[in-house]
């Protein structure tokens, strides 16, 4: 605790510590802003602010859930219905229409394209959206920050935590899914992961935005920009496609292993439908590709260097793996978080002034 | 171990960068700021003062002077550029009645949400809220969305919550008096609740009748820099000298009054006419008077110049307002069909047998034009009007009245009975 705090007795309340206090010796507040050092230490205050302002946290989550959903007539049935549709439409344009399956499904797995895709959009919808809107968080709420003195870095926390909530209302949805329903089978012991995936993507989004509003609140074209990455990013992250199933993918592994959302969307997936088996069993496609080769031809085939040698399985040409994912994430999350906080503190105390 | 100042402020400034575009931002923060891309301007320069527990200080001044920039570094919503400032205590700042308010909301719901934004635990503003309601007294509304409250509701619920708040040191940028006269009594007398609790308090007001009542000291501020600082009668009586010098300089008015000030192209290129001095005496006698008793007689000499009469005719009007800004009396030349000519002049109003019980009064004179519609100026008398009075009675005046036996009188029909069914 600083000074300034512990002349507030048990802080009953009427002032939170100011945040932007630059220095506090002996109570003096100075002038001086924090310095990178001071400020980086402040990340590992964190938690202390998050205990200390748990209930506006709490409250102004539930306030931003609520504000899209009041008054509406099925009211927090909503972030339900959402990803039902989204389930819906993917699994029937996918599975059922465009046939768009991975080669080589066992029995039941079918729909394996359709889930494959509504897990990633799910997330995604949470990263970007938490993007979108923490970027603008700062400036938006520009009269509240010259008005009260709060800790104005739960701001952009409280829109990512509301678009997590969101998301979860579909991760549950489709739990329910998986055991009243056929459409995939329901995932048993690997749910236990789910809590470490959340404090992931929580840092990751959250230092994400924290550095995008700051940036925001200096430079007004931010949020265009991260408008037009936020959609190109989503297409280059396998949301619609399978890595693992693109043969010449290879020259291209860079960018898909220094996709931090890559990893994030395959942990989910992996998660939540083990998908790692199933790629690993249908995308063997050489079978597949050998089979009409098998008659005739398949000598020259093979003499042409066409096709591998039946029996013979190709490596996949690029893998994911669950841990290696899980462990390239975390270290972006708590890069990007510790960036991010950083970044927000250094700027903090010009964020009244600017907005 | 508390310390013997409340607040105690040191050289603080507070200056803004103005950037003319954000090319130049980019610019200066491209090259490490060797290319200065923005000019910086000062809102507060080398502020100084110490408070002490229970005491209250003002902030006069006029648009623009700094009062909300200085209010807003110590509430610490921003941070100041030099100097620095220390308090010891809790800290309440009431910047903006209702910020934060969500409109979609009830009632209820935001008291909770704007006290958690205050830095209150869900378990205290439970424990507050019941308290809030009643003073609010919005009756059945507290459970509406805020969207259907007037707009005077809304404030009168950003009021409560911010009043529920118990801290050693409470600052209020001027918010202090809102909603109809009834709502704004209960204000006042819940900022004056706060003073006698021994609560340091620092606000800034336009009305300079609250800093002189509410304040033991007052800051004029004149383009961030202290002009004048110490007891609130002097403050204020060296910024109302100062504007009444300078009226044309700043449009405003220290004083809010139903009469509309004369707009500055109305002005321009005239010789204004002023009043030069203003002090109430006892009737005939050159013994100046501001403590009187009820029934004494008393005048008030109003010197005033007009360099130009047949452009701006004038015509004078003064008020007796008590305390709580209730507007006790008021005369005016043009009411009373008196013309006033030539290019100075010293008028006397002469007001016997002051019927006025006990209190304290301001008396404002005002300067108007020849329809007393607007008003040039508005001056206020030195020295507050000290009434007292040695009888019980109550209210603000005594009338003339005498009582009388007629017993002989029979007690009347009422209209209903004579009248045939």
């Amino acid at each position: 605790m600083s000074p300034r705090e512990t002349e507030i007795p048990g802080h009953a309340g009427g002032a939170h510590a100011s945040s932007i206090v630059g220095e506090v010796d002996d109570g003096w507040v100075t002038s001086r802003p924090p310095k990178l050092v001071e400020a980086f230490l402040r990340v590992f205050l964190f938690p202390r602010i998050l205990v200390r302002h748990r209930d506006l946290i709490v409250s102004s989550v539930k306030r931003e859930l609520a504000s899209r959903f009041q008054g509406t007539l099925l009211g927090f049935l909503w972030p339900l219905v959402h990803p039902l549709f989204i389930f819906a439409v993917y699994y029937f344009i996918f599975t059922k229409l465009l046939s768009f399956k991975m080669p080589n499904l066992q029995p039941g797995q079918e729909s394996a394209m359709g889930v494959y895709m509504f897990i990633g959009v799910l997330v995604w919808a949470a990263f970007g959206e938490s993007l979108g809107r923490g970027c603008n968080v700062i400036v938006e709420n520009g009269n509240l920050i010259k008005k009260l003195a709060f800790p104005s870095e739960v701001l952009p926390l409280n829109i990512v935590m509301a678009n997590i909530v969101t998301m979860l209302f579909g991760v549950a949805m489709y739990l329910v899914a998986t055991i009243f329903t056929s459409v995939w089978e329901a995932p048993g012991i690997e749910l236990l992961w789910i809590p470490v995936l959340l404090v992931l993507q929580i840092l990751f989004t959250y230092g994400l935005a924290m550095f995008l509003a700051t940036l925001q609140v200096f430079l007004r074209d931010t949020a265009q920009v991260v408008a037009i990455v936020v959609t190109v990013w989503m297409f280059l992250t396998p949301l619609f496609w399978v890595p693992e199933a693109i043969p010449q993918i290879g020259g291209y592994l860079p960018f898909i292993e220094g996709n931090p959302m890559n990893h994030l969307v395959f942990a989910w997936r992996e998660v939540l439908m083990g998908v790692d088996g199933v790629l690993a069993e249908v995308l063997n496609y050489t079978n597949d590709v050998a089979i009409p080769y098998q008659n005739a031809k398949v000598d020259e085939a093979l003499a042409a260097g066409l096709v591998p040698e039946v029996g013979k399985l190709d490596p996949l040409v690029y893998a994911h793996s669950f841990l290696g994912s899980i462990k390239a994430f975390a270290a972006w999350s708590v890069g990007t978080f510790i960036a991010g906080y950083t970044f927000f503190i250094v700027a903090q105390r010009r964020f009244a002034d600017e907005v | 171990m508390s310390r013997e100042f409340s607040l105690e402020v040191e050289g603080l400034g507070k200056s803004y960068r103005m950037y003319q575009s954000p090319f130049r931002r980019i610019l200066e923060a491209g090259t490490g700021g060797r290319v200065k891309g923005h000019h910086e301007f000062w809102a507060l320069k080398d502020i100084n003062f110490k408070m002490r527990p229970g005491t209250s200080l003002g902030l006069c001044g006029a648009n623009g002077a700094g009062k909300s920039t200085l209010l807003k570094v110590l509430a610490g919503t921003t941070s100041p550029s030099e100097g620095r400032y220390r308090m010891n205590g809790r800290v309440a700042s009431l910047l903006e009645l209702g910020a934060g308010f969500h409109m979609d909301f009830t009632g209820r719901a935001n008291i909770f949400m704007n006290g958690i934004m205050m830095g209150f635990s869900r378990r205290e503003m439970a424990a507050k809220v019941d308290e809030i309601i009643e003073f609010a007294e919005l009756g059945d509304y507290i459970d509406e969305p805020v969207r259907t409250y007037s707009s005077g509701m809304g404030l009168r619920l950003g009021f409560s919550v911010a009043v529920a708040v118990d801290p050693d040191i409470l600052i209020i940028d001027e918010v202090f008096a809102v909603g109809d006269m009834y709502f704004q009594k209960k204000c006042v007398d819940r900022i004056y609740d706060f003073k006698r609790k021994g609560k340091t308090i620092l606000f800034c007001s336009h009305s300079l009748y609250d800093v002189r009542q509410m304040c033991d000291d007052a800051i004029w501020l004149k383009n961030g820099n202290v002009a004048a600082i110490g007891n609130s009668v002097y403050t204020t009586n060296e910024y109302t000298s100062f504007q009444r010098d300078h009226i044309h300089e700043d449009g405003e008015n220290p004083l809010s009054g139903e009469y509309p000030d004369i707009s500055p192209e109305m002005l321009a290129g005239r010789k204004l006419p002023k009043v030069l001095d203003a002090r109430m005496y006892r009737v005939g006698t050159d013994d100046e008077a501001y403590e009187v008793n009820s029934g004494d007689s008393i005048e008030l000499r109003i010197w005033w110049q007009n360099p130009d009469p047949a452009e701006t005719p004038i015509n004078l009007g003064m008020g007796l307002l008590r305390q709580d800004m209730t507007t006790c009396g008021g005369h005016g030349t043009h009411l009373d069909g008196v013309k006033l000519e030539g290019t100075s002049g010293c008028t006397v109003l002469r007001m016997p047998n002051l019927r006025l019980l006990a209190g304290q009064f301001l008396v404002p004179i005002l300067l108007m034009d020849g329809e007393g519609v607007h008003k040039y100026q508005e001056f206020l008398l030195p020295e507050n009007l000290v009434v007292r009075n040695e009888t019980k009675e109550v209210g603000l005046f005594r009338f003339e009245h005498e009582w009388a036996d007629r017993s002989d009188l029979p007690v009347p029909t009422s209209k209903s009975e004579e009248a045939p069914a």
